[in-house]
């Protein structure tokens, strides 16, 4: 998966959590969770949706490099290099 | 066979915490010891027509665009719509203090606000900064205990509005004697009087069918009339159950939605809490004739009253504590096209002494229908006459309770201590539903999601 296929698939996944969700003036840089209002709860529905798409199971402690959409890229990148 | 994730109980919390798994992973099974779904709040069927066992409202009402009300929170984890719960708002309902005082509260919080500036004006001042504490006041923050009725005597200066505004929240969540804990108390003063209630269009039956579709369709599986006799492990590491049949059923994660001592057993642990009071309650159905039917309040959806000089919320000497209570009037949520009349009353009442009569079946049977007798007194005092219209009553005491829903002693706000983290000491077993700490429908289904999420997924 490329770079711009993952930031993809990070929006269509919340998306799915909240259909309301603006994505006009998404920051890329800037952390998801403020920009989009979701919470911890929220959050989690991601983590678990990359595993239950991509079999990728992300440990708690790297939760942090799903912040902004550009740092799931680059957390992401290697990990889907083949999917 | 070897289920990953194993839920005791299908009553709304196993139900919430399974569908919140099948999400993700629809190898999850419901394990049912009744025949029906519900646990709490599920329904029966007597004089061709369903009642509901437990339902008077729902609480935590919502609108639709607030993403960070517990509703709408609930509703997006389990990608649940909204539409399925097909809202009916509470009309208006009301604490009444006989000979003291009278409170309106309704989904709008500034009528219960203005009704305290009125008649509480020495207190008005200190219930607006009540709710400002409770604003920035963490309720899910694990804390020891501490007492809400201190922490409100501290602010408001009425000792009648302490009690008035207790008696809702107790009578709908406490499991201790005349006080709550602080967290539950901001909990319930926010689910109750700033949120509001409603209650879904038809049964609770419509609600629960809706559920079980919804975990179906993700994949989960249920057993019903499949009773946990003991779940078995190795030191702190669970591996299965048996069931009353015999049947073993090896498993990987287990969350236990019956109670904590109730678990605790299947454990063969020793009860937690001892000897510690646990508190029953009688509930009265009354089913009117809609054509005989009498001026009932139609303005009015639940009544929590007190008679007596002090308002009391403990364990009775005798089998039934009359003096205070709940009267909640079903058709009278908004929109309701009800066909059929019903008043509902709830008492406090003793286990002990339902249960020292009930080895004299007629004796027992005989105490049923004089408490439903009062019981209807006592609530015709307040909303008028409607005996003669009564075509059916049922009456359930803390032993119909218990058989019921497995509750311990019947109390079905469970146990006086609560495990709020549902961490029970294992690595592979939790805790969810009434003994975690979180009550009502919204709270118990919330239980499941966030021990769920908080113990199970992406730990395994």
């Amino acid at each position: 998966m490329t770079r711009e296929d993952i930031k993809a698939l990070i929006l269509e996944i919340i998306h799915d959590i909240d259909d309301e969700a603006d994505f006009d003036n998404l920051q890329p840089d800037q952390p998801l969770r403020d920009q989009l209002d979701l919470d911890s709860m929220d959050f989690l529905d991601i983590v678990m949706e990359l595993r239950k798409r991509h079999q990728l199971q992300i440990p708690e402690s790297d939760y942090p490099r799903l912040a902004t959409l550009n740092s799931c890229a680059d957390y992401l990148e290697p990990l889907l290099q083949d999917a | 066979m070897k289920v990953p994730f194993l839920v005791i109980g299908g009553g709304l919390s196993g139900l919430a915490a399974a569908i919140r798994f099948a999400r993700f992973n629809p190898e999850v099974l419901i394990l049912e010891k009744h025949t029906r779904i519900g646990g709490l709040n599920s329904y029966f069927y007597r004089n061709n027509r369903i009642f509901e066992t437990g339902l008077h409202a729902i609480t935590n009402y919502a609108e639709a665009g607030d993403r960070k009300a517990p509703l709408n929170r609930l509703l997006r984890q389990l990608k649940f719509s909204r539409d399925h719960l097909d809202i009916h708002q509470q009309i208006c309902s009301e604490i009444v203090f006989r000979g003291a005082e009278r409170l309106l509260f309704s989904n709008d919080f500034q009528l219960i606000t203005e009704q305290i500036a009125t008649k509480f004006p020495h207190s008005s001042d200190g219930f607006g900064r009540l709710v400002t504490l409770l604003d920035s006041f963490d309720p899910f923050r694990i804390a020891p205990f501490r007492s809400a009725r201190q922490f409100l005597a501290d602010i408001l200066p009425d000792r009648l509005l302490v009690d008035m505004l207790l008696c809702p929240l107790m009578f709908y969540g406490s499991s201790i004697e005349d006080d709550m804990d602080l967290s539950q108390f901001a909990i319930m003063f926010r689910s109750i009087f700033q949120e509001g209630m409603f209650r879904p269009g038809e049964t609770i039956k419509i609600l629960l069918d809706r559920l079980l579709d919804h975990y179906r369709n993700l994949g989960g599986s249920i057993r019903t009339g499949a009773e946990v006799r003991e779940i078995l492990h190795d030191g702190r590491k669970v591996h299965g159950v048996v069931l009353t049949s015999g049947e073993t059923i090896d498993c990987g994660v287990v969350l236990s939605t019956i109670g904590l001592d109730e678990t605790l057993a299947l454990l063969h642990r020793p009860p937690l809490s001892g000897d510690t009071i646990r508190l029953g309650f009688v509930e009265t159905i009354y089913q009117l004739q809609a054509s005989r039917c009498p001026a009932l309040p139609a303005d009015r959806t639940i009544i929590f009253f007190n008679n007596a000089d002090s308002f009391h919320y403990r364990r009775p000497d005798q089998p039934v504590d009359f003096s205070s209570g709940v009267i909640c009037l079903p058709m009278n949520f908004a929109g309701l096209g009800a066909t059929s009349k019903e008043v509902r009353s709830t008492h406090l009442a003793s286990y002990d002494q339902w249960q020292a009569r009930a080895a004299d079946r007629r004796a027992y049977a005989s105490l049923k229908v004089q408490t439903a007798e009062r019981s209807r007194m006592v609530l015709e005092d307040i909303v008028g006459d409607f005996g003669q219209a009564i075509v059916f009553q049922d009456t359930f005491t803390p032993l119909t309770i218990e058989r019921y829903t497995a509750k311990k002693e019947g109390a079905i706000y469970g146990n006086p201590q609560k495990i709020k983290d549902g961490d029970l000491g294992y690595d592979n077993l939790f805790l969810a539903g009434t003994d975690q700490g979180f009550l009502g429908i919204v709270g118990s289904m919330l239980s499941g999601v966030s021990m769920v999420n908080q113990h199970i997924l992406n730990k395994f």
